[in-house]
């Protein structure tokens, strides 16, 4: 990761360089996230991360009615939202200035938005997949190990979203 | 004090007595009580994401937004907010949306 992926450029958006390896990654994550969101909502078995990205609203099993009728009021405007989200992550990479193994680009606050809801996304997405817990300790694993890779992933969208919140709160 | 012989204190006037309409015992109820919107502790979000988004979504101070993530990280949940049903709805959305995990109960 560059020293600092993302900065406050002076006509008040952001700067944003990253290694051509990690946004290959961001890019591959994009693509999974994407078509995870086109899956259907069909019978077959319930997707823990379907069910992390889309929760229930009510946990009173009396209140069904109200759920279902709040689903099919905001579910489609929540996936909408995320496609959306997601194609400016992908739209910006691929406008990327290429210097020297390197992807640079800027964006406005709203893509800027976009980027921190597609970073989280995807570290609920793989965080759900991993099972991960909050006392996760990346010092233990073997990075060398390809089975780590994963959690090497999910742990540098950690540091990326970090970066992120603290150049959007600063 | 004026002379004169006291009187008893008179009412302030004759109240129009209201007409009795019974309400509808759940619609009172409804509009009576409360939502309360809960966000519960998950071992995904960061800590730094979930006060930027209760200063994003509900212009909490940056030390109210970190007390609510920290009851949130040690108490497992924190009601972020309250209102009718509809407002409650609005703001699990938004959360939802935020990838937090929100429901919302009765207060």
């Amino acid at each position: 990761m560059p020293r600092h992926p993302f900065r406050r450029n002076r006509s008040g958006g952001f700067d944003v360089v990253l290694e051509a390896g990690e946004a290959a990654v961001l890019t591959r994550l994009c693509e999974e996230l994407t078509t995870l969101l086109s899956a259907s909502g069909g019978d077959d078995a319930p997707d823990p991360v379907l069910e992390r990205l889309f929760p229930r609203a009510y946990l009173d099993p009396t209140e069904e009615e109200a759920e279902s009728d709040w689903q099919r009021l905001v579910h489609d405007d929540l996936v909408d939202g995320r496609r959306k989200a997601l194609a400016t992550v992908e739209g910006t990479l691929a406008g990327a200035k290429v210097k020297r193994a390197r992807f640079e680009l800027t964006l406005d606050d709203e893509q800027a938005q976009d980027w921190l809801a597609v970073i989280n996304d995807a570290r609920l997405a793989l965080g759900t997949r991993l099972q991960v817990t909050e006392d996760l300790d990346f010092s233990d694993l073997d990075g060398d190990d390809p089975d780590n890779a994963p959690y090497a992933v999910y742990w540098w969208l950690g540091m990326l979203e970090e970066r992120l919140i603290e150049v959007l709160s600063g | 004090m004026p002379g004169g012989v006291p009187r008893p204190p008179e009412p302030m006037g004759q109240l129009e007595t209201p007409t009795i309409v019974e309400p509808d015992i759940d619609e009172t109820a409804d509009l009576a009580r409360p939502w309360v919107v809960v966000v519960w502790n998950d071992p995904v979000n960061l800590m730094s994401y979930v006060v930027y988004v209760l200063q994003k979504l509900f212009g909490y101070s940056r030390e109210k937004a970190t007390q609510l993530m920290l009851d949130v990280h040690h108490k497992g949940k924190a009601a972020v907010s309250s209102g009718n049903r509809e407002q409650a709805e609005t703001d699990v959305s938004r959360l939802h949306a935020h990838g937090l995990w929100a429901t919302m109960q009765r207060d």
